[in-house]
């Protein structure tokens, strides 16, 4: 039995949001210099658990204790001055707010007069940014201007540079490709004495980087236990309240090389896009791959149309056209899956069925009037496909959990009778469950003769579901690999810049 | 160099602004080349008396707009202020007395409004509209006929110059400035561009969304009510109808100085050039011997421009895009 009382104990807290049940009798404890993994899939309170900390919902009951004082916050603000800061995964930035004074929000130094002194605010920010090894971040730009991956750096460094006693990490990687970075300054932290609660959906992160782990199912804990004693398996059943008997679908390429290819770019060049020319066969996975901000959302984004592009051409199977909007792209059965699920990829008012129907409605009204049971017998040919269980269709798709969300927006996909599909970090934040199920579908894709175009942020996705893979470094394709030469570390060492300095000596 | 386009970047959100300065200072131009009294203190003086009650009215709105609000009460307040200054100004009140009382009615309805919309969360639309009928019909109760006179020593005192160089109207909507710049440098100034972007984002951030939005209402019911004072300072007696049909114009004040609609974007500084634009406006078709009726044709087509170069840069984008690929 130690002396010191651990830096957190969570005793019994319940939280109910109506009739759901986001946490039920919820205890562990956290002590000094330990990183605890959280671990659930969407929807099983692990969100609720980091709002409830950091001072945003308050329990329905239970307690709290802080280095065994009661902790019972009353907003952010208390809990920060107790000493428990939060990254929050939703990004908790102010887009029209420079990055200093985001930093400092929600109370900037002021001068004597009670002035904000922003350009004392920035020349601070640029030391704190510094200091935390964020160098490309001007304090001075609006964070409207930042990538998510650099705004997602803002988020942490927001949380760590007040020191706090307890640190909570919500998916800190989800927009992040830089993870050593983090981990990092992870390590820093610890050394300091800090405790950590780190969220994630990535058990390598896990496993790197905490020794226990607690899981949590349905809003209850089932497993508080030293990581290294679990295997994947073990996590993956506790996680999902089943068997996970692979992790990806392992399934013989369905490349078509006899066919026409179903997309072909050559020599695209704009703005953060430079001279990329590609290939994609019909029923191929081909994958993108690169650190953040090498020039892939570009790319995407470019090849519906969304951006302009200087020169180049991108031919589509079956179309004689050049593409030059989202509007022609879909026309012509390219449809981008994108980035930010919450802004551009679902609908968040309408109901799940909406949002997956909505390009085949016409199809399901007569003299524009929406036929109910036409709609839900077309939704009902691709929701089995993207495994999205029925009894969601009639709810608001903002109650879906990010997983269900992207199961909606891929079923649309389908329903636009989509031939070639632009998938941008589909799994992103998305749980486990819902990941096995969107590898399904993308194999199911490709082998009725699709084909997809796969950039993910998990390199293990990338080497698992991808006959080839691109890779982007500076806006430029540095690199394709294919078959044994796929690899995690192939694709990294690429990704990092170092094949580079290779071709461009053998260029010589 | 860096550090100079950085403060550039800083002024971006401003950007509709700058736009609104241009035009003022074009139609201005324009003005003073056929009216030889334009550039005149006189000239300037009735200038800024027919731009200060739209200027200040639009100033306080631009606070609550920012704050990603609605607000049509002012009219409302503008009229209590405008009677109440007709009925008390001359008697035992004295017209300071009758001034911080009619500040105090403009607060106190900011204060229900904000209390409505903030703390009840309930739509600032509907709520304003409540607020805004209930008052024009507290003003009806007050003075039912147009009538009562105001104090004659501000009515000369504010609608005149200082020293025969400056209006008083410019000098008070240079206070208001001020006012503005002190206010935006503040952590509620911050707030406001915070809670009128993002909500959540501000909330997460430790921001009081409640507060911050109370506090702009009230500002904002103290700018309509220091408004309706400046008015009563023009017309010299009540009207309790006399502010009808300023609302539309104070939300096109506020939209074509930069402020996004939304919330979040722009500033009091467009603003008060927004209101400058549309009375200039006015006096520049008079001194071109325009019809008056052709004034509201002008004033909704400068509207569309300012709005339209302030999204220029964004519109052009859009145009390319369709167009290269």
């Amino acid at each position: 039995m130690s002396s010191t009382p651990p830096v957190l104990e969570v005793r019994g807290i319940s939280k109910h949001y109506g009739a759901t049940v986001a946490l039920r009798d919820v205890s562990f404890v956290l002590n000094a210099g330990e990183v605890c993994g959280l671990l659930g899939e969407n929807g099983a309170g692990k969100s609720t658990l980091v709002k409830t900390l950091s001072g945003v919902e308050v329990p329905d009951s239970g307690a709290l204790f802080l280095a065994g004082s009661e902790y019972r916050p009353r907003d952010r603000n208390d809990a920060r001055r107790q000493g428990v800061a939060t990254a929050f995964q939703e990004l908790s930035l102010v887009s029209t707010l420079s990055v200093a004074v985001n930093l400092f929000l929600p109370d900037p130094a002021v001068n004597r007069a009670g002035l904000v002194a922003m350009r004392r605010l920035e020349q601070q920010a640029a030391r704190i940014l510094a200091a935390h090894g964020v160098s490309e971040i001007d304090s001075a730009a609006l964070v409207g201007e930042l990538t998510l991956g650099q705004r997602q750096r803002l988020e942490i460094v927001r949380a760590m540079f007040r020191r706090p006693r307890l640190l909570l990490l919500d998916e800190p990687t989800a927009a992040l490709s830089d993870r050593d970075w983090l981990f990092d300054l992870v390590g820093n932290r610890l050394a300091e004495g800090a405790a950590i609660l780190y969220i994630s959906h990535k058990l390598d992160e896990i496993r790197r980087l905490c020794r226990r782990s607690v899981i949590l199912r349905n809003g209850q804990k089932v497993l508080d236990r030293p990581v290294a004693e679990m295997s994947d398996d073990e996590i993956f059943r506790s996680m999902a309240g089943r068997s996970v008997v692979e992790r990806f679908v392992a399934a013989p390429s369905a490349v078509r090389t006899d066919a026409q290819p179903a997309l072909s770019a050559s020599r695209l060049s704009g703005d953060g896009v430079e001279d990329i020319s590609f290939t994609l066969m019909a029923g191929e996975i081909l994958g993108v791959a690169g650190l953040e901000g090498q020039g892939q959302a570009r790319l995407f984004r470019s090849l519906v149309g969304l951006y302009p592009l200087r020169s180049g051409r991108i031919e589509v199977a079956g179309c004689g056209r050049m593409v030059r909007s989202p509007r022609a792209a879909r026309a012509a059965g390219v449809v981008l899956v994108p980035e930010e699920r919450k802004t551009e990829g679902i609908f968040k008012d309408l109901t799940t069925i909406a949002n997956v129907s909505l390009p085949a409605i016409d199809h399901a009204s007569k003299l524009h009037f929406l036929n109910r049971r036409r709609e839900r017998a077309l939704v009902g040919e691709v929701i089995g496909d993207v495994d999205l269980p029925e009894h969601f269709l009639p709810l608001s798709i903002a109650a879906l959990s990010g997983g269900n969300q992207q199961k909606a927006v891929l079923g649309r996909a389908l329903m636009a009778r989509a031939r070639c599909l632009l998938l941008f970090d589909p799994t992103r934040g998305v749980d486990v469950g819902a990941k096995q199920s969107i590898y399904r579908m993308m194999r199911a894709f490709v082998g009725g003769g699709g084909a997809i175009l796969f950039y993910s942020t998990e390199l293990d996705e990338l080497v698992h579901l991808c006959d080839r893979c691109l890779v982007l470094y500076g806006n430029r394709i540095v690199g394709e690999l294919q078959g044994p030469a796929l690899s995690q570390e192939q694709v990294l060492s690429l990704a990092a810049g170092h094949g580079l300095e290779r071709a461009a000596v053998s260029g010589r | 160099m860096s550090a100079a386009l950085r403060r550039l970047g800083r002024l971006r959100p401003t950007g509709g602004a700058v736009v609104a300065v241009v035009i003022f200072l074009a139609l201005y131009a324009i003005y003073a080349a056929s009216e030889a009294s334009a550039a005149s203190v006189f000239g300037l003086t009735n200038l800024f008396n027919n731009t200060v009650v739209l200027a200040i009215a639009s100033a306080g709105l631009t606070l609550v707009v920012l704050a990603g609000e609605f607000d049509l009460s002012p009219i409302g307040v503008i009229a209590i202020a405008n009677v109440v200054m007709a009925t008390t100004s001359v008697g035992t009140l004295g017209w300071f007395g009758a001034l911080i009382l009619v500040l105090l009615i403009g607060a106190a309805v900011g204060l229900l409004n904000g209390w409505l919309v903030a703390s009840l969360r309930l739509q600032s639309l509907a709520v304003t509209i409540g607020t805004m009928i209930a008052c024009e019909g507290v003003a009806l109760l007050l003075l039912p006929a147009p009538g009562g006179a105001v104090n004659q020593a501000i009515v000369d005192a504010l609608t005149g110059d200082v020293l025969e160089v400056v209006p008083v109207a410019l000098a008070v909507i240079a206070l208001v400035l001020l006012v503005w710049l002190v206010l935006a440098r503040t952590r509620f100034g911050i707030a406001i561009y915070a809670v009128g972007t993002d909500a959540m984002a501000a909330r997460l951030s430790g921001l009081s969304a409640e507060r911050t939005k109370l506090l702009a209402f009230v500002l904002a019911g103290v700018a309509y009510a220091f408004a309706g004072f400046m008015l009563s300072c023009q017309t010299g007696s009540g009207d309790p109808r006399a502010s009808d049909t300023l609302l539309l114009y104070m939300y096109a004040s506020v939209a074509i100085g930069g402020t996004s609609l939304m919330g979040g974007r722009g500033g009091v500084f467009g603003t008060l050039f927004g209101a400058g634009i549309l009375s200039v406006m006015q006096k520049m078709l008079f001194a071109l011997g325009a019809a008056s009726f052709y004034t509201s044709i002008f004033s909704g087509l400068i509207m569309l421009v300012a709005i339209f170069i302030g999204n220029a840069s964004e519109l052009l984008a859009r145009v390319r895009r369709q167009r290269v690929a």
